[in-house]
C-alpha cells in the first residue's frame, strides 16, 4: 500500500507486468506491460488496430480481467475490489457513447449518482451543472432523448455522464472518433480546457497520432500488445524510439511539432528578461493552444513575440527565435 | 348449404354470445401461463451461463409448435381426460414458441455498446437486465405475445372437439347441422376476439414502451 503524501505527485494508476491472453488465442493481446500514470495527467494509448490499447483500458475498470500481473488504482489492487463499485468510481466514455436510448439525457447523466443512491434533488442539481459544463443547454437537453441530439451533442452528454460523480479517473476510448473533424477539433479543445479545471487522471485511447499528440501529457505507443515507447508528445516527436514510432508519426515531424506542441510546453522559466517581454507583448494566446497558433498570431500582429496566458493570468512569452531554435533542434535529430 | 339472413342474425345475437366469455378465457389463460413460462426462459437463455442450451430449448419449443393441438390433447388424454383442462394445456404449449422466440430476438437486439456502457458505468448484471435489456426488448417481446394471442384465438376453436367449450362449439354445431350461419357467426366472433385482444395488448404495450419508441 502506497502512502499518499498530500500535495506530492503520486501514481494514480500503476500497471505491473499486465498480461492478457484471450481464450483460443496463442498471441497475447497485452504482453507484460508496466507503466504508471501520475495524478492529473492525460495518458494517451496509441497504436494500430489490435495493438491492445482498448484491452488495457478495459482492464483498468475490469471489463476485461487480466490473465496475469496487477493493476493498482491509488495504491489499491483492483482485483481486490468489487468490480461494480470500482466502475462507479471511474468515468467511462466510449466511441459509440452508449447513452441508454430509452432514458432522457438528464436520466443518462444522472445514472451513476442514481446507482449511488444520491437524493433526487441533488442528482437534478448535478445534472444541470454537468450539462452546463459540457456546453449543452441544461433546460433544453435534459428532457430530450439521445436520438434527438446530434453526434457532437451526444458525445458531450457522454462526457457529462462520465463526470457525474466527479470520479478522479476517466477512461476514454476514442471518445471523439465518431464525429466529423471540425466537431472533433472543437470537442478536443473544450475537453482540454475542461481538464485544466477538473484535473482528472485520464486514460485516452486513440489510433490517431495527431489526437494523441494534441491531447496527451504522456503518450504510450503500443504495437502487437507490447509497449514501444512512453513519453511526452515532445519526446515522442524529437526522439522517437524506433522506426515504428517514426512511421506512426509520419514524415512531417517538424511541422507536427509546431502544430501539436502546446505553447506552454516551450515556455521558459520566468526571468527578468521574460517579465520585460511580457509587458511588451501586444498579442496573446492561450497556454494550451499550439505553437503554430503563436506563429499565426505573430504574423497577424507583425510582432516577434507573443504572450502566453493560462486563464486570465499571463505566464510567459514565446518568441520567434525560440520557436526557430526548437525547429532546428528537431530537424537536427532527423 | 344455404344461407338465410335472419338465421344468421339469430346465430350472431342469440346462439353465439354465451360462448364469448368462454372463448376469451381459452385465449387469455393459456396466453398468461405461456408468457409466464416462455418470457423468463427466453431471458434466461440469453444469459452467458445458459446460452449454450438455447438451440436445444428452442428445438423443444419448435417441436411443440409442429404437433397438431388435437395430438397434444391425445397425448395428455390418459392423464387429464377430455374437457377444459387438457384443452388449456394444449393451447399453452402452442402459445409458448412465439413468445420465447421473440424474447430471445428482443434481448439480443439490444446494442452491445449500450450494454457495455451500462456495465462500464457500474450497473450490476441485474440492473442491466432490469433497467436496460428488458425495457429495450419489450416491444419485440410484446409482438411475440400478440402473435401468440392471435394464434391461440384461432386454435382455441378446436377445444370444443374435446369438450373444452368456447366458440368452437358454435362452429362445430354449424358443421354438424349444415348451418352456414352458425359457422360464419362463430368465425366472425373468433376474429373479433383476436382483434380485441390484439388491441388490448397494444394498449398495454403503449403503456410500457419508453416514449422514445412511440
Amino acid at each position: 500500500m502506497v502512502k499518499i503524501i498530500k500535495g506530492a505527485v503520486h501514481d494514480m494508476i500503476r500497471l505491473e507486468k499486465v498480461y492478457k491472453t484471450f481464450p483460443n488465442t496463442t498471441v497475447p493481446a497485452v504482453d507484460k506491460i508496466s507503466f504508471t500514470i501520475e495524478k492529473g495527467n492525460i495518458c494517451v494509448f496509441v497504436g494500430p488496430s489490435g495493438c491492445g490499447k482498448t484491452t488495457i483500458l478495459r482492464m483498468i475498470n475490469r471489463l476485461v480481467e487480466p490473465t496475469g500481473g496487477s493493476i493498482y488504482i491509488d495504491g489499491e489492487n483492483i482485483m481486490e475490489t468489487d468490480a461494480d463499485q470500482l466502475r462507479r468510481r471511474i468515468g467511462y466514455v466510449i466511441q459509440q457513447i452508449g447513452l441508454l436510448p430509452h432514458r432522457t439525457i438528464g436520466q443518462n447523466v444522472g445514472l451513476v449518482p442514481r446507482l449511488l443512491k444520491w437524493p433526487e434533488d441533488r442528482i437534478n442539481k448535478r445534472v444541470m451543472e454537468l450539462l452546463e459544463i459540457v456546453g449543452l443547454d441544461p433546460r433544453e437537453t435534459a428532457r430530450k432523448y439521445p436520438y434527438q441530439l446530434s453526434g457532437g451533442q451526444m458525445q458531450r452528454a457522454g462526457v457529462a455522464r462520465a463526470l457525474a460523480v466527479d470520479p478522479p479517473i476517466m477512461l476514454m476510448d476514442e471518445p471523439f472518433g465518431a464525429v466529423d473533424p471540425i466537431v472533433r477539433g472543437h470537442l478536443q479543445d473544450e475537453f482540454l480546457r475542461l481538464q485544466q479545471e477538473v484535473k482528472k487522471t485520464i486514460c485516452f485511447v486513440t489510433h490517431d497520432i495527431n489526437e494523441a499528440l494534441k491531447m496527451g501529457d504522456y503518450i504510450v505507443v503500443l504495437n502487437a500488445g507490447k509497449l514501444v515507447q512512453k513519453g511526452t508528445p515532445l519526446e515522442m516527436l524529437s526522439d522517437p524510439a524506433n522506426d515504428f514510432v517514426k512511421d506512426l508519426i509520419g514524415d512531417d515531424r517538424g511541422v507536427k511539432l509546431l502544430d501539436l506542441t502546446r505553447a506552454e510546453s516551450l515556455l521558459q522559466a520566468s526571468t527578468s528578461e521574460t517579465d520585460k517581454a511580457v509587458r511588451e507583448c501586444s498579442c496573446y494566446i492561450d497556454a494550451v493552444q499550439p505553437v503554430k497558433m503563436a506563429l499565426e498570431v505573430m504574423m497577424k500582429n507583425n510582432s516577434d513575440v507573443v504572450g502566453i496566458r493560462r486563464g486570465s493570468e499571463v505566464v510567459g512569452t514565446l518568441s520567434w527565435t525560440e520557436i526557430k531554435q526548437h525547429i532546428n533542434k528537431i530537424s537536427g535529430d532527423q | 348449404m344455404n344461407f338465410e339472413f335472419n338465421r344468421f342474425v339469430e346465430a350472431m345475437f342469440d346462439r353465439s354470445p354465451p360462448y364469448i366469455l368462454e372463448h376469451v378465457q381459452l385465449v387469455l389463460i393459456p396466453l398468461g401461463i405461456a408468457t409466464a413460462v416462455a418470457f423468463p426462459i427466453g431471458v434466461l437463455l440469453t444469459r452467458p451461463r445458459f446460452r449454450r442450451y438455447t438451440d436445444r430449448v428452442m428445438g423443444i419449443f419448435n417441436a411443440g409448435q409442429t404437433i397438431p393441438p388435437l395430438a397434444v390433447i391425445a397425448v395428455f388424454f390418459p392423464f387429464f381426460g377430455l374437457g377444459y383442462r387438457p384443452a388449456l394445456i394444449a393451447l399453452t404449449i402452442y402459445a409458448l414458441l412465439p413468445i420465447a422466440r421473440n424474447t430471445l430476438a428482443g434481448m439480443s437486439s439490444v446494442s452491445p455498446e449500450v450494454k457495455e456502457a451500462a456495465r462500464g458505468m457500474g450497473m450490476t448484471e441485474w440492473q442491466i437486465l432490469n433497467q436496460v435489456e428488458i425495457p429495450l426488448s419489450l416491444s419485440v417481446v410484446m409482438s411475440g405475445i400478440k402473435t401468440s394471442a392471435v394464434l391461440t384465438a384461432g386454435t382455441a376453436a378446436l377445444a370444443a372437439l374435446v369438450g373444452g367449450k368456447g366458440m368452437g362449439a358454435v362452429i362445430f354445431a354449424g358443421i354438424n347441422f349444415f348451418r352456414m350461419e352458425l359457422i360464419l357467426a362463430g368465425t366472425l366472433y373468433i376474429a373479433i376476439i383476436a382483434l380485441a385482444i390484439d388491441r388490448l395488448l397494444s394498449f398495454i404495450e403503449g403503456r410500457l414502451t419508453p416514449s422514445y419508441m412511440k
